[in-house]
């Protein structure tokens, strides 16, 4: 069931265009995470969903209810921002309070539901503390209870972690996860980490200039990603030369491949293939040569100069290294089962 | 509606800050006298003879030289003991802070008066010439402006996280003369440019220490000369009040059209 | 004793800072102090009681009257202006327009002020003659340069741009992110800022306030212009401790200006009390 719909969504800050024909819809209960370096438009896209900006052009739906020109405060969305936005005035216990109280929550019920909220975020020695003598995890824990305490519609999250430190960066990531499961609240996501997008969310919309570039699993991401500005983005990825064959596919070191474009026999391009996707074998008079190789424990990095075009990065599984040694001649072929390449 | 209740209020308080200046304008530069005055001798006797009366006072000349000479030897005065005093504040000691930031309101409360005696009395057995120069003023001036401009120094410091540019500069090598001079000095020019136009506004209003100290500044001649001379006084007055403003706006202008925001001081 | 050069640089910078407000502020201070409390040569309070009475303690009530009404008045008006500025984009000169006439109207007010308002409100003010011809004597209201709300309208012409001028740091100091937040959880505008924001500009609020109490307390010029021998504090002082007085009323000059030292000390105090909250606020 789509809860949230968002369509053809269109934002310009003065000259520049934030949003470009921006649609997405998110499914009841799903984490959604719009990933992509700053400037991309993702919190301009959160904030239109919110309803702090608004759109020139498009729709918004929660529900296939056209919420388009509702005010902010009817929205019944939450949010958890990056500076944690606790009112300093008041403690944590307080902060709570404050958003029940201006949802008119029953006196007799905010006791109990702010009860739970700090036991549920294991906040309960920090009730009565204000947010100067919190740190930074802490106070991001009461900006989670205090946004999940009135049970909103859609939970939103703009890089809810940047301002913390790495590793209270991981474990508060699991738990805004563990809470989201547990509670299933339709959730967005803004983050400009990819390590944090692809640990925790259903999927993620990758985003750039204005524009939502693919929407997947994490998985498929990775795996499939529809376009050059993917493929680089998300993890890391070789260029290497392929020459067209027929009909969008595309030959490359032995190997034939599905690309991204269609391709006129003997088109010459080059395509992305994963470093764990290379195969190396040694091979005198091969036409690569291995330059280095760097042990990283269960994977051995290795750096590779292919005749006339740039070194290619090949993770291999280190057990199966032993025959290789730096400076030897080597012949490169791609993983039997791959099948689809971006060509870039 | 609430756009209309802004401006309501906006042009409530800029009546009140105009009208007074209205008043002084029409006061001296039209020659016709509050009793007779009705709607048909409203246009007659206009004329700016009042303010060419106050500039054919050669006394005139020489306190606005003085006030301004003071203005630039207080501004001195002050940068040079107080940007050193903000700078090692902030890179080396920031737990000074709130007692630095508390001391330099001291001087507001002790009464000018007093301050004039107390000063008077220990130098008169020890350095008597030292109160007879009119550049005694400067010290006085100095401390009156130091709550303003040592928050403004200190800001401009803080805004540009002098400690973070200073311990860059300092793994580099760079010796602490050098980082002062050519780093964060450089990045301090909006905010020691405010707290000179604060100090210059205040030296050239400052009346009760020249008038104790008996010296001969612009606000110290105005007060006299009105006494004699109404309305070129006023005259006088009005334009010395536009022409700063208009001064430090310029100067304010400038600095933001290269990007430099000037930090108004603040608690 | 072998210093850490850095100590040093740092003594080397304060010496000469605390030796000029050795000299210039705190030496003067405690010499007058110390007169007040031993008009010739025993030490007695009998001094800080004379200077409570009679006409001084009038001069106390009108000065301290003053100051706090134009501490609240200005206060307020102040701050709403400084509110109102910071929702305001346009016109751009707005702005920049402003933050000079603060700075202006704060510092050099006194003299040229004085006479503008005798121009406007004294007796042969245009706006007196204005308000006679429908009827209205504003002096029967204490609006004249030497009555007390004349001298408040006056006052308030300095201490309004004051309090504009401290007041904007502390309004940016409120996060747009917790307006946000508050209205993503429902509350109305006014509840946000009955919960949220007035009390946590409360203290800077406050702390001007006291700022611009203080600044009233001490102002000279306006006063000496408007009203040489009026009874506000500042002139008394002025009175008895300068001009062609009997000497041996110095002593009472000396010790009504230790009660004013004291009070400014005490609002100094609560000043950078407020401050400190203010701090612990804004950096939470």
């Amino acid at each position: 069931m789509v809860a949230v719909d968002m369509r053809n969504v269109r934002k310009v800050f003065g000259s520049s265009v934030a949003l470009e024909d921006f649609s997405i819809d998110i499914v009841s209960g799903e984490l959604v995470c719009l990933l992509g370096p700053s400037g991309c438009g993702k919190t301009t896209a959160l904030r239109i969903l919110a309803g702090f900006e608004k759109a020139d052009a498009g729709t918004i739906s929660v529900d296939d209810k056209d919420i388009t020109s509702v005010a902010v405060e009817k929205r019944n969305f939450s949010m958890v921002f990056q500076d944690y936005s606790l009112f300093p005035n008041m403690t944590a216990r307080q902060n709570i309070e404050f958003a029940l109280k201006s949802r008119k929550i029953d006196a007799s019920q905010r006791t109990a539901i702010i009860d739970r909220m700090l036991s549920v975020t294991a906040l309960e020695d920090q009730a009565d503390k204000f947010p100067h003598q919190m740190s930074g995890g802490q106070k991001q824990r009461v900006a989670l209870a205090r946004a999940i305490a009135t049970s909103p519609r859609v939970l939103l999250l703009d890089e809810p972690l940047s301002a913390l430190d790495a590793k209270v960066r991981e474990s508060l990531r699991e738990e805004i996860r563990r809470l989201q499961r547990e509670i299933g609240v339709t959730t967005v996501f803004v983050t400009h980490d990819q390590h944090e997008a692809l640990a925790i969310a259903d999927r993620v919309g990758v985003m750039s200039n204005g524009r939502l570039e693919q929407i997947a699993t994490p998985r498929q991401l990775y795996e499939a990603p529809v376009n050059p500005f993917v493929a680089t983005f998300i993890g890391s990825i070789n260029k290497v030369p392929a020459i067209g064959i027929s009909d969008g596919k595309w030959e490359c070191w032995g190997s034939a491949l599905t690309g991204s474009k269609s391709s006129t026999p003997g088109e010459s391009v080059m395509v992305g293939v994963r470093p764990e996707d290379i195969r190396v074998t040694p091979e005198p008079g091969g036409s690569a040569r291995l330059t280095d190789m760097s042990f990283l424990g269960p994977i051995t990095r290795a750096t590779i100069k292919v005749e006339r075009e740039e070194s290619v990065v090949v993770d291999l599984m280190s057990a199966e290294c032993g025959s290789l040694r730096p400076g030897q001649e080597v012949h490169l072929s791609l993983r039997p089962d791959l099948d689809r390449v971006v060509v870039f | 509606m609430k756009r209309a209740l802004k401006w309501t209020f906006l042009g409530t308080l800029a009546a009140f800050f105009i009208v007074p200046l209205l008043a002084m304008a029409r006061f001296a530069f039209q020659s016709v006298p509050v009793v007779l005055l009705t709607p048909e001798t409203a246009l007659q006797g206009w004329s700016i003879d009042p303010i060419i009366a106050a500039a054919r006072e050669p006394q005139m000349w020489s306190a606005s030289r003085t006030s301004i000479l003071l203005a630039v030897f207080t501004i001195a005065l002050t940068l040079l003991l107080l940007i050193p005093l903000a700078v090692v504040t902030e890179i080396r000691a920031p737990r000074l802070r709130p007692l630095l930031t508390a001391l330099t309101l001291l001087p507001w409360v002790v009464p000018p008066i007093a301050l004039v005696v107390g000063v008077a009395v220990t130098f008169r057995t020890g350095a008597p010439w030292f109160l007879a120069s009119v550049f005694s003023l400067v010290p006085f001036y100095a401390l009156w402006a130091m709550p303003f401009t040592y928050r403004a120094l200190d800001a401009g410091l803080q805004a540009i996280n002098a400690r973070t540019l200073y311990e860059a500069a300092r793994s580099m090598g760079a010796p602490l003369p050098v980082i002062v001079a050519r780093i964060i000095l450089p990045n301090m020019t909006a905010s020691i440019v405010a707290a000179a136009a604060l100090t210059t506004a205040l030296v050239l209003g400052e009346f009760a220490f020249a008038s104790l100290l008996l010296k001969e500044t612009l606000p110290t001649f105005m007060v006299n000369f009105q006494q004699s001379q109404a309305r070129a006084g006023l005259a006088l007055a009005l334009v010395v009040l536009l022409l700063t403003a208009v001064a430090i706006s310029l100067v304010v202008r400038v600095l933001r059209r290269r990007g430099l925001t000037v930090q108004t001081t603040g608690l | 004793m072998r210093l850490q050069p850095d100590t040093r640089t740092g003594l080397l910078v304060a010496l000469p800072f605390v030796a000029f407000i050795g000299l210039f502020l705190l030496y003067p201070t405690i010499a007058i102090i110390y007169s007040a409390f031993t008009p010739g040569d025993d030490f007695t309070l009998a001094g800080l009681g004379r200077a409570l009475s009679g006409s001084y303690r009038q001069g106390f009530i009108n000065s301290t009257a003053l100051a706090a009404t134009t501490a609240l008045i200005g206060g307020v008006l102040g701050l709403t202006l400084a509110a109102v500025m910071r929702t305001l984009d346009r016109p751009r000169w707005l702005h920049s327009t402003l933050d000079s006439w603060s700075a202006v109207a704060s510092q050099l007010g006194g003299v040229p002020l004085a006479f503008a308002f005798i121009a406007a409100i004294g007796t042969q003010g245009i706006l007196t003659k204005l308000f006679n011809q429908i009827g209205i004597n504003i002096n029967d209201f204490g609006v004249s340069p030497t009555g007390f709300w004349g001298l408040v309208v006056v006052y308030l012409y300095f201490q309004i741009p004051l309090m504009f001028l401290v007041s904007l740091p502390a309004l940016n100091g409120l996060r747009r992110t917790w307006r946000e937040a508050a209205a993503l959880m429902g509350a109305s505008g006014v509840r946000y800022w009955i919960r949220v924001g007035i009390p946590i500009l409360t203290p800077a609020a406050l702390g001007g306030m006291l700022l611009l109490f203080v600044n009233s307390f001490a102002a000279y010029a306006t006063a000496y212009v408007l009203n040489p021998g009026g009874a506000l504090v500042p002139l008394q002082i002025r009175f008895l401790l300068q001009g062609n007085v009997i000497s041996g009323e110095e002593d009472l000059g000396y010790a009504i200006v230790t009660w004013v030292i004291t009070l400014l000390l005490a609002s100094l105090f609560l000043l950078t009390y407020l401050q400190r909250r203010t701090l612990r606020w804004t950096n939470a």
